[in-house]
């Protein structure tokens, strides 16, 4: 549990924060332009640590070429001259990263080394397919995870506690790609033909654009996020119903219901935001698996598929998407937890 | 030479009814129609096969004389024809080429076009498109890889077309096999302005659109001058991973697919789908340098070749799929001599006698071994070390990253492996035993035997030709350092719904001959 909100653990919610927002809606919102420029700065400074960390990692793999040409690298020194140039390998390392960087820059994410082709029009759709998946599983993941937790804290001991307890535990101990096998035997392949095995897309389509497809994988990373989440977030909220502010609320008699509603869930919305926001990063590009399983033209399968190639232009633009997304939600992550607690939002202001 | 005889499915007509992707689980699985409207697409009409091919990625390409993924073989054997192609038992027929003559000395190869032979724009084959296609694999910069030993010696300046339908080409040196080389998948032909961002060659399927590392859609050619393809549309998806292919095959997404895990053959017969097996002249041997110790010594690599336990290998490391080999490759070759020498078995003592003749009783070696070696060489490494203690060898293996294996190391490790695909007994030793040679693993250089290879090379007589490679092998069965303990057998798998599908010896999928495949509805 995050150290902000147990501090921001008020006896009872109060409108009082939005009437002083009105009068000093000005230096509120100068406050929070000051807090997401600095946020912003400190997210680029991150981000340009990244690109090096990245860009030196890669380098350091070892030749590109005889990776690129395997077996071929001995008998072609036509096309080992002609990568060197197109890497401009011949060049000192600061310069290919000054080169690399300015191109990252002005939105140029390099040529692939294994067709030739932009590396944005190679994984811009990629980028697309993973950022949908992750958007859908999240808007499952997120509510059901909270609703699981608040029914395991209502009956905490009770049989529906302990069977959630026991269900969670046991599938958050097997491997996503397990699931998602068991997953494709019972509705696609074995007993039951009802839902597609993999994603097949037309030419130019998109994956929203085969819902049915998307239903398997899914339904594989919901199953091996919530119960993770399911169960932080009982403990969190397990942990602030003993406290004494909702025991206090309990001996004013309120009923158990509104204890939990109006007391005791806005301090575990912030570890939920903060819980939520780890596991999505981890969708964003850790899911190779859980990709190849079903074929899904997403960037975790297309990085280890470049990483095979050393295909360095498009591993590193991967690297550096996967990064960023990593900063952004956290930021988003970041702000919202400031949102949610009164003594932080406060703070802010004053 | 005969037709094809894969060609003669005795189906069905053709159906139009014939469902998509999702439509085809629905088939399969006699649910829920309903899910059959979500499959709807552009093409949703007409009749489909789908592929899922193995691998492919960003590397994917639609260039004829350079195809490096599974799914590039697919797509290039589905769009281009080379001059003469093989037949399902490994043997040349004509293809685009109806006739093929040669001077007395080999330097001089005609070929005679086929009339009525279109290209997929409309445009008639003709000799020029011949010469601009050979031009293009022989280009000295960048020579295809089938064609990279003859590439230097065509003079291209002297090849040229006679007449429309007569293409001669010139080379510099002698080669009595052109025309089987010229049978290559990768040889394609293609007009003289090709340019592989508008792929056009004069095979069954035209193409429609490409996205590497994912799939390809092409359509029939209706003016094939050969079997026209069955089914309106051919889909390739390319497959990173066994699981998903597998699934998608029994499920009824895809209709046929290459490589399919071995262990499985059996197990996907009770699920609506079929195993092909077919023979293949693919190997993956172990290489010992000829010139480094303790492999210098002939005895040592004789000894190396009895220790080996073949059926077992095959039993274990290709799950069965596999021929015992004899340490000889070509084994489609007529002149292949490999049968007919007496097979090496696992003989222990004889071993171990060589082994202390040698002065090497306590003989310890690393072999080097890599994922990257394919199907059966890890296992069969592993392998060894059992059976080389027996005849207390002591093989230490080393499983290296595929781009350590084929990095600066390749070709230089003392004992390791490596993969071969089906080849004729004279250019695969052109390729990997002659000094000269690309791909020399061993160190290979015998004088004699690079004598025997050039002459053979030269020699236009098929009978003093015989002699020459027989005399080569026995050579290779006595001294080489490969020890070629199998051929290994191809396993694919395919849907119930697909008929016309035989085994071949060249390539996976019935050689990749999608446009004799019917799809049934079910």
């Amino acid at each position: 549990m995050s150290t902000a909100a147990s501090h921001a653990a008020t006896p009872a919610p109060s409108p009082e924060p939005d009437r002083r927002d009105t009068a000093q809606g000005r230096s509120a919102g100068r406050a929070w332009t000051r807090w997401i420029l600095k946020r912003l700065g400190l997210a680029v400074l991150t981000l340009w640590v990244v690109s090096l960390i990245v860009f030196v990692a890669t380098s350091a793999l070892g030749d590109p070429v005889r990776a690129i040409l395997g077996k071929d690298f001995a008998v072609s020194p036509e096309r080992v001259a002609q990568i060197r140039a197109a890497m401009h390998l011949d060049e000192s390392l600061p310069q290919r990263y000054w080169i690399w960087l300015s191109g990252l820059l002005r939105g140029d994410l390099g040529t692939s080394i294994a067709n030739g082709v932009p590396v944005s029009e190679l994984i811009g759709a990629k980028v697309a397919n993973s950022a949908f998946l992750v958007l859908v599983v999240t808007l499952i993941m997120v509510p059901l995870s909270l609703g699981l937790a608040i029914l395991a804290a209502r009956h905490r001991g009770g049989p529906i506690d302990n069977a959630i307890q026991v269900v969670t535990l046991a599938l958050a101990g097997v491997p996503e790609f397990v699931t998602g096998i068991l997953l494709v035997s019972l509705l696609s392949t074995s007993v039951f033909h009802i839902l597609p095995a993999v994603t097949v897309l037309p030419a130019g389509a998109m994956v929203w654009q085969r819902p049915l497809g998307l239903i398997l994988p899914v339904a594989t990373l919901v199953i091996a996020v919530v119960p993770y989440l399911a169960r932080i977030l009982r403990s969190t909220l397990v942990e602030t119903m003993d406290s004494d502010y909702v025991e206090l609320a309990r001996l004013k008699g309120i009923p158990e219901r509104l204890v939990l509603r109006r007391h005791a869930l806005p301090n575990t919305l912030v570890p939920t935001v903060q819980v939520s926001a780890l596991q999505l990063a981890w969708l964003v590009g850790g899911v190779v698996l859980v990709e190849y399983l079903f074929n899904f033209p997403g960037i975790g399968a297309a990085l280890v598929d470049a990483v095979r190639n050393g295909d360095f232009p498009v591993v590193q633009a991967l690297a550096m998407v996967i990064a960023a997304v990593y900063i952004v939600v956290n930021l988003v992550a970041d702000a919202l937890s400031i949102l949610l607690t009164p003594r932080a939002r406060t703070e802010m202001v004053a | 030479m005969s037709a094809h005889t894969g060609g003669r499915s005795a189906g069905p007509p053709l159906t139009r009814r014939q469902a998509l992707q999702l439509g085809a689980a629905v088939a399969l699985g006699g649910a829920t129609a309903s899910l059959a409207g979500c499959s709807a697409s552009s093409d949703a009409i007409t009749s489909q096969l789908i592929h899922g091919a193995t691998g492919g990625g960003l590397k994917d390409t639609l260039d004829p004389h350079f195809p490096v993924t599974m799914p590039d073989i697919a797509r290039v054997r589905s769009l281009y024809e080379p001059l003469l192609r093989f037949t399902p038992d490994y043997t040349i027929e004509p293809s685009l080429a109806t006739a093929v003559e040669h001077n007395a000395d080999a330097t001089e190869w005609t070929f005679h076009l086929r009339e009525g032979v279109t290209f997929h724009d409309g445009r008639p084959l003709t000799a020029d498109d011949v010469k601009a296609s050979i031009e293009r694999m022989a280009d000295p910069k960048n020579p295809a890889a089938l064609f990279s030993d003859i590439a230097p010696t065509v003079d291209l300046a002297a090849s040229k077309a006679l007449d429309d339908k007569t293409y001669r080409i010139k080379l510099k040196v002698p080669h009595s096999i052109l025309d089987q080389v010229l049978a290559s998948y990768s040889l394609g032909v293609v007009p003289r302005d090709f340019d592989v961002k508008h792929p056009i060659g004069t095979g069954p399927f035209r193409y429609e659109s490409f996205l590497p590392g994912q799939r390809s859609h092409f359509v029939r050619h209706d003016g094939y001058w050969d079997h026209k393809a069955k089914v309106d549309s051919l889909l390739i998806l390319d497959f990173g991973d066994d699981a998903a292919k597998v699934s998608a095959l029994l499920a009824g997404q895809v209709h046929t697919i290459d490589n399919l895990p071995p262990y499985l053959a059996s197990a996907i017969g009770q699920q609506g789908a079929h195993a092909l097996v077919s023979e293949t002249g693919g190997w993956v041997p172990f290489t010992m340098r000829v010139d480094q110790k303790p492999f210098s010594d002939k005895r040592v690599r004789q000894a190396m070749r009895l220790i080996v336990d073949r059926q077992q290998l095959i039993d274990q490391a290709l799950s069965g799929f596999g021929r015992v080999g004899n340490d000889l490759y070509g084994p489609f070759d007529p002149d292949y001599l490999g049968t007919e020498l007496p097979q090496r078995h696992q003989d222990i003592a004889q071993a171990k006698h060589l082994l202390k003749a040698a002065g090497h009783e306590d003989l310890q070696v690393e072999l080097v071994t890599s994922p990257a070696v394919g199907s059966g060489g890890v296992e069969s490494a592993n392998l060894l070390v059992q059976q080389a203690a027996k005849a207390g060898v002591q093989v230490r293996v080393t499983k290296a990253d595929p781009s350590v294996f084929y990095g600066p190391q390749y070709l230089q490790w003392l004992f390791a492996q490596d993969f071969w695909s089906t080849r004729l007994y004279l250019p695969q030793a052109i390729a990997c035993a002659l000094k000269t040679s690309p791909y020399n693993e061993t160190h290979f250089d015998h004088p004699q035997f690079t004598e025997l290879i050039t002459s053979a090379r030269r020699e236009t007589d098929p009978a003093r030709r015989r002699t020459l490679l027989q005399d080569a092998q026995r050579i290779e069965y006595d001294e080489g350092g490969l020890i070629i303990w199998a051929f290994a057998n191809q396993v694919d798998g395919y849907s119930r719904q697909v008929s016309g599908v035989v085994p071949c010896r060249e390539q996976p999928v019935s050689s990749y001959r999608f446009h004799l495949f019917t799809v049934k509805d079910q």
